[in-house]
């Protein structure tokens, strides 16, 4: 299996000519694992929310795969086979909040999946990912609709869920004093679970304490994603499992999420505390990865989506560096959803461009002859 | 409003092809090389600096003084044109090679909305002599933004094997409007945000 | 020597929005509302229409730097000055009648000139590029100064026209999905505004943003590019023309 991906994806460069598509046996098997190693993530928001979760899901997959299946009789050339509806459906029913009316998703999916990817020629041709778009678009068009969040399955159904980079948002809007961000949730009342507070507490009072150390409450809920949020962005455990996955089977290369994720990092830590009020250095980067999944999911399963990528290496971490840029100032100043879905719709935006420097220059294809 | 703000407003929130779809049609059909994109852009953003300035001047020593705001439309139309030709003139005789690379003459720019329409957003804005000039600096910094990805993306486009229904300019336009959608993370409560905090 | 009918042509073969892409900001920009459409395609129309009239008789007053028709293969700029002096006419004449329409709209429908903004005077600009399709008459019989009048009028009006169910296609699609609601003239009892069933409460809001005016004006071209080939007219040129 292995050998086959790196025939594809030779590992000193990747730069090939126009037409991306590798074929359709090893696209069709790229997708099918990306699809795979989705599959633990959106179980667990299945697990914690429940059935709407479900419900949402299997809207989102089954719309993609009928946007697909139309698009591909109109123009007599029919692609269902190839699992990137799939995995466009998996994507985006994973970034809808589980409360989301079904309308909702079906839209997201048909629009990206006709829009953003058939009308450009289908999988291979297409510069911004459909999921994406389609997400956006409902970020648009339904902005309540899609911030419905559902109480995680542990908690008493009349807790109102927000997710907690949301009720941070709320907390700093509304004037709250500012601070760290988990002493701003602790202050503003945030819901973190039962099993969350008897851990903390474990973990303080007998080890902890042993080191004069005080973990603040909410640090397993964030860590092993308890907390409500998208169905497929709330533990990050699991989808740096399937993360790894990806990469040991070399689905995907590590350069460009990494670059991203470290850009982010260095840049909430820096500057993270100013637009709060504190000083340098104070900005929380572990909040910021684990106060939802969002991040994670984007760094691996779809900024590196090969079609709307740099295809250079030094053209990637370019592109790695302004989607970290531009997550943080999207989640930090922006008013849609964490940043993270617009963040890589403009680095898809940017993506051709980066391209256009990085690419090497061959003399043959100096002009394409356009219209 | 300060300074800044005005350039990030007319370059990245309210910018001048996606969210006024203005000069759409240089954006969608202007040759799809990086040089050409290059100089047509900087000539219109030096266009439109020039023609906001001379705007503000019109509208504040002849139009108001004189009671003539309905003759508005004619003379930002004959500035813009004027304006046009004279620097279309000047870089006839100074930088030919850049007139040659933009492929447009000069003055074919007045023929799309984006000069004129700037200089009418400037008139209408009640902005002052530097303020016209940033905004009209800032419109044409947004449109070379815009100009430069959609360049790329269709040269992209140019080589794939896409429907042949959509080929060439529709296809250019679904982009635009894509692009349009991925701009608009950048919305007024953001810029606010970013220039006073939370 | 057949006539060409210039009306029909400006309404189909050389559409000016959808088949020759040109006007694409107004088509954009001001089809978020049926209302707005319409307005603007009464504003082209008037505009256009008497600026051809204008033409036309200066043409036949024998004002030959006024009305002298572009020819067929030249280049668009040719002299060492840019603004010829029958290009600056047709400039002022065209800007002249925009701010007379401003001043009508602003009587008549002050609310819509409001809504309309700095589109309104961009209708000269649009006049303007409509003129590159400004066809000569027959080369080899001179024609009477009324057939000119009248076969100008022809173009002008089906290009307006054109123009009018272009704008207003686009915006009945934009309006009835992106906000679930008609917007026509305030009549009587009816107050203008026509609510469409179950999308008036979950509108796709995203087609009101000029994205959703770009993206439907995309498909507008591609679908008229349909009907084109299916018709088998072999005139009808797209890219590069713009």
């Amino acid at each position: 299996m292995a050998d086959v991906h790196q025939d594809t994806r030779p590992a000193s460069l990747v730069v090939s000519p126009a037409p991306h598509v590798t074929g359709s046996a090893s696209s069709a098997r790229l997708s099918w694992s990306v699809a795979f190693c989705l599959l633990p993530a959106a179980a667990w928001g299945v697990f914690l929310f429940g059935v709407p979760a479900l419900g949402v899901l299997g809207v989102a997959v089954a719309a993609s795969l009928a946007a697909e299946l139309l698009a591909g009789l109109a123009a007599r050339r029919v692609t269902i086979g190839d699992g990137s509806a799939i995995v466009t459906g998996l994507l985006v029913g994973m970034l809808m909040p589980p409360g989301v009316p079904l309308y909702v998703p079906a839209a997201a999916s048909g629009f990206g999946i006709i829009v953003a990817k058939q009308s450009f020629g289908g999988l291979g041709r297409n510069w911004m990912n459909p999921a994406l778009a389609g997400v956006v678009v409902a970020l648009l068009s339904w902005s309540d609709g899609m911030s419905r969040w559902l109480p995680v399955r542990s908690a008493a159904p009349t807790v109102t869920a927000v997710p907690p980079l949301e009720a941070l948002r709320n907390a700093l809007t509304a004037g709250a004093p500012r601070g760290g961000a988990l002493e701003m949730l602790r202050a503003s009342g945030y819901p973190w679970s039962g099993m969350d507070s008897s851990v903390v507490g474990w973990v303080n009072t007998h080890v902890l304490s042993l080191f004069g150390w005080h973990l603040p409450g909410g640090c397993f809920d964030l860590l092993v994603g308890n907390i409500s949020g998208t169905i497929g962005g709330t533990s990050v455990p699991l989808l740096l499992l399937g993360a790894a996955l990806l990469l040991s089977r070399r689905v995907i290369r590590w350069q460009l999420p990494v670059t991203y994720l470290a850009i982010f990092c260095l840049a909430a830590q820096v500057f993270g505390g100013l637009p709060a009020g504190g000083g340098w250095f104070v900005g929380n980067m572990l909040f910021q990865v684990f106060s939802g999944g969002g991040l994670v999911l984007g760094a691996f399963f779809m900024a590196t989506d090969p079609v709307t990528s740099p295809l250079t290496r030094t053209g990637q971490l370019a592109y790695g560096l302004c989607l970290g840029v531009l997550t943080f100032f999207l989640r930090t100043f922006g008013s849609l959803g964490d940043g993270v879905p617009l963040a890589i719709l403009l680095g898809n935006c940017l993506s051709p461009l980066i391209d256009r420097f990085t690419r090497p220059a061959f003399p043959t294809q100096r002009k394409a002859a356009p219209g | 409003m300060s300074l800044l703000g005005i350039i990030l407003t007319f370059t990245l929130v309210d910018n001048i092809v996606l969210s006024r779809l203005l000069g759409i049609c240089p954006c969608v059909s202007a040759p799809s090389d990086m040089r050409g994109t290059a100089a047509a852009a900087a000539a219109t953003s030096l266009l439109m600096s020039l023609s906001a300035l001379a705007g503000w001047a019109l509208q504040t020593f002849l139009l108001e003084p004189l009671g003539l705001g309905f003759l508005r439309t004619p003379v930002f139309v004959l500035c813009v044109a004027c304006i046009a030709g004279f620097l279309d003139l000047l870089a006839r005789r100074a930088a030919p090679r850049l007139l040659r690379a933009a492929r447009v003459p000069l003055a074919g720019v007045v023929f799309n909305c984006a000069a004129l329409g700037v200089v009418l957003i400037a008139a209408r804005g009640g902005f002052s002599a530097l303020e016209s000039l940033a905004v009209g600096f800032a419109a044409g910094a947004g449109f070379f933004v815009v100009l430069s990805l959609l360049t790329a993306i269709r040269e992209r486009l140019d080589v794939e094997s896409v429907p042949e229904w959509l080929q060439g300019l529709p296809l250019h336009l679904i982009s635009a409007g894509l692009l349009a959608f991925a701009f608009l993370a950048f919305d007024r409560a953001f810029l606010s945000r970013l220039l006073r905090g939370w | 020597m057949t006539r060409r009918p210039v009306f029909r042509d400006g309404v189909l073969r050389d559409n000016p929005v959808a088949v020759m892409l040109v006007g694409l900001c107004p088509a954009a920009a001001v089809t978020s509302r049926v209302i707005d459409a319409a307005w603007m395609s009464v504003g082209l129309f008037f505009v256009l229409l008497l600026t051809r009239l204008c033409q036309a008789i200066l043409h036949a007053l024998r004002a030959p730097d006024l009305s002298e028709p572009p020819a067929p293969g030249a280049p668009p700029q040719t002299s060492v000055f840019p603004l010829r002096p029958r290009w600056l006419g047709s400039l002022l004449l065209s800007s002249c009648f925009t701010a007379a329409f401003e001043l009508i709209l602003l009587a008549f429908a002050p609310s819509e000139s409001a809504s309309l903004g700095i589109y309104v005077p961009l209708l000269a600009v649009n006049c303007l590029v409509l003129e590159r399709f400004q066809r000569s008459g027959p080369e080899d019989e001179p024609e009477s100064p009324v057939r000119v009048i009248a076969r100008s009028l022809r173009e002008a009006a089906g290009l307006g026209a054109g123009f009018a169910i272009c704008l207003v296609a686009i915006s009945l699609v934009r309006e009835i999905l992106g906000s679930g609601t008609i917007t026509l003239f305030a009549a009587g009892s009816f107050g203008g505004t026509i609510e469409v069933g179950g999308l008036s409460s979950v509108p796709v809001r995203a087609l009101t943003y000029g994205g959703g005016g770009l993206l439907c004006l995309g498909y507008l071209a591609g679908f008229a590019r349909l009907l084109g080939r299916r018709k088998r007219r072999s005139g009808a040129t797209e890219a590069g023309r713009s």
